[in-house]
């Protein structure tokens, strides 16, 4: 049988705090909002980490922040100008508690930016990035992570893995570097027997069983693949979207991002990376004028199928991975969940 | 449904690995010269512009069909289609309509402006392919811009082809571009027909849409157009669907029909998503595409 580490909650916060020794920790911290957000965490002794709700924000927006330099430019004469690339200036860090589906939205931005053609700014975070996720024993009101197979266990990608087993977490490893977080500091951690490896399946089947909500995802791929869907549903999900970007700000795997220079005096600016969103009417709009979405019925089409049928097509799974964040944000109802349902259906319901 | 969905595990046991060629993996920009702008027609200029390093001047190379991207820092970077010869290597035509943030800088700029260019980006037309070959090129307004780096590639190989046409519409006569040219071209043995939409008084061509005299061209041809015609088609999304279904009743297979694609693009690496039709990306797998390819891209015209 296979052995894994177990780790005392009471001894959590002391394994933390040799970490931060070393590492940044961005972690679920509650603030005085009550708000759960990925924070760094500063302070161990009185930043609250919370692990029982799901945090606001993935960690996409450390990796690929929302607004990032990717360049300044300075010019002496108005004719001439030079660019300087910014020093790289992303510290060790150590993401703690991160849920399955948003750290299987790391491994799917991992495919975008480092596959082919090599992201800078996002390589030099990823690789100082250290993942240490948390199993979800108890799957949150809108989460479907079961339906896109990124949760709630996961099997590959951590560093650690973390699974609550009441009193004590059992850690599992996932690569090297992750085991040399344990071997470099084993007076946290002792071996775990039998009972705990049958515990932490109970969890996990319980867990499993523990979604609330019924999303039918595998029918809708196919009915996608296979050019099944309805058209009338297209425009009926479009004619709600207002174009507000929501969903894909909250999304962990969108990725879309614009480039702007910003002139910061007349011989100086930055060249700045943002995060873009496809449901803007303005994303594909071109010079001209001519925009080769046609709003009224494919505003949010792109976003569906790039994210249901062209990444299965490409990377061989969705890059929706269930985390249910943008069915809490859509105040229209237009939701990736509410497709799936509408798509299953075949009709038009609420109508 | 029984998919084990796998992630690539791109940095597997990577972490302490450095290698400095990751990050010159990302492209620079060439610093380039403006050494003439020309105005065309009101709205559009013609800027030569000059790779100001002579080695990677003569280093750039590009194929008929793509373009590159230019950015003048703090204003913007846009994706133009090169409209010179591939023989002229850093030297480049890019005709530029003015209708934006960055264009309409460029309209007020002079000789001597530096600007960044950086690519050359997506596919192109293949020239070699249609060694021997007719050519039908076929421009509406704008789409003369990218037609004319073939164009000119073809005059400089007049004798690797066999008839070639050109088939030219504009909104006006006062739209035409590349206007001192077409002594040349007809010199050239090229037979060249242009038509406008609306005709003033100078006008002495024929007027109308752009499918009138491809009608009459396709009708005139003593031999029709089977297997040894290519063509290449460029211009407004509306304009495609008419002037290639034409091309395909007058016998050309699909496969021969080249159309270049506009979209809105802003990194040029396949990486931000804006120039996707469907899944595929317009910068990597375009902005050329043949005619049984875009048939099968939704929304693609």
């Amino acid at each position: 049988m296979e052995r894994f580490n177990l780790l005392k909650k009471d001894h959590l916060i002391g394994f933390l705090r040799k970490l931060a020794k070393e590492y940044r920790i961005i972690a679920p911290v509650k603030n005085r909002h009550g708000d759960t957000l990925f924070t760094p965490v500063t302070d161990l002794d009185n930043d609250e980490i919370d692990l029982t709700n799901q945090p606001q924000n993935s960690i996409k927006s450390f990796l690929f922040p929302q607004t990032e330099v990717i360049a300044t430019y300075q010019s002496s004469t108005p004719d001439d100008y030079t660019f300087t690339e910014p020093e790289p200036s992303f510290p060790p860090t150590i993401f703690f508690g991160v849920r399955p589906c948003d750290l299987s939205a790391i491994l799917y931005m991992d495919v975008i930016f480092l596959k082919g053609k090599k992201d800078p700014f996002f390589l030099d975070k990823r690789r100082n990035s250290l993942l240490i996720g948390l199993n979800c024993t108890a799957p949150f009101a809108n989460c479907f992570c079961n339906a896109t197979n990124s949760g709630p266990f996961l099997e590959f990608g951590f560093d650690l893995q973390f699974t609550d087993l009441g009193d004590r977490f059992m850690v599992e490893t996932g690569r090297s570097s992750g085991e040399r977080l344990i071997e470099d500091r084993p007076q946290f951690f002792t071996p775990s027997t039998e009972k705990d490896s049958q515990a932490r399946y109970q969890s996990f089947l319980e867990a499993r069983g523990g979604f609330h909500r019924p999303v039918h995802l595998d029918q809708t791929l196919k009915k996608l693949a296979k050019g099944e869907v309805d058209e009338s549903v297209w425009s009926f999900l479009s004619e709600r979207c207002q174009d507000c970007g929501g969903c894909a700000y909250v999304c962990p795997t969108c990725t879309c991002f614009t480039i702007s220079d910003q002139p910061l005096s007349p011989t100086n600016g930055e060249r700045l990376r943002s995060w873009d969103a496809c449901t803007f009417s303005g994303f594909t709009r071109m010079a001209g004028g001519h925009n080769p979405v046609h709003r009224a019925t494919g505003a949010i089409r792109q976003r569906f199928l790039h994210k249901l049928l062209y990444d299965v097509k490409q990377h061989g799974r969705t890059s929706c991975v269930g985390c249910g964040r943008c069915v809490g944000i859509c105040f229209g109802g237009t939701d990736i969940v509410r497709f799936i349902n509408m798509s299953c259906q075949g009709e038009l319901y609420g109508t | 449904m029984n998919h084990k969905l796998e992630f690539v595990d791109v940095l597997a046991e990577s972490h302490e690995y450095r290698p400095a060629t990751d990050l010159k993996s990302f492209e620079y920009s060439h610093a380039a010269e403006i050494t003439n702008v020309y105005p065309m027609t009101e709205h559009e200029h013609l800027y030569q512009l000059r790779i100001v390093d002579p080695e990677a001047r003569s280093r750039f190379t590009f194929r008929p069909g793509q373009f590159v991207m230019l950015e003048v820092p703090g204003i913007g970077e846009a994706p133009f289609s090169i409209s010179s010869s591939p023989s002229r290597h850093g030297d480049l035509d890019l005709c530029i309509r003015h209708v934006g943030t960055l264009t309409n800088f460029l309209a007020r700029v002079g000789r001597g402006t530096r600007v960044g260019i950086s690519g050359p980006f997506g596919t192109s037309f293949p020239v070699e392919k249609m060694y021997g070959q007719n050519i039908l090129l076929i421009a509406g307004g704008l789409g003369i811009v990218p037609l004319r780096s073939p164009i000119m590639t073809v005059l400089e190989n007049r004798s690797r082809y066999r008839k070639v046409d050109i088939i030219y519409g504009a909104r006006s006569p006062a739209e035409l571009l590349y206007t001192y040219e077409y002594e040349m071209w007809r010199k050239f043995d090229i037979n060249l027909n242009i038509i406008v939409d609306h005709p003033d008084e100078t006008w002495t061509g024929p007027s109308g849409l752009i499918t009138t005299i491809l009608d009459q061209r396709i009708a005139t041809a003593s031999e029709g157009f089977s297997g040894r015609t290519f063509a290449i088609v460029c211009g407004p999304p509306v304009m495609f669907k008419f002037v290639c279904q034409r091309l395909i009743d007058a016998g050309i297979p699909m496969q021969r029909i080249f159309v270049s694609l506009e979209r809105r693009m802003h990194c040029g690496r396949g990486k931000c998503c804006r120039c996707n039709i469907g899944s595929t990306y317009t910068c990597l797998e375009g902005p050329v595409f043949d005619y049984w390819t875009v048939m099968n891209l939704k929304e693609a015209i």
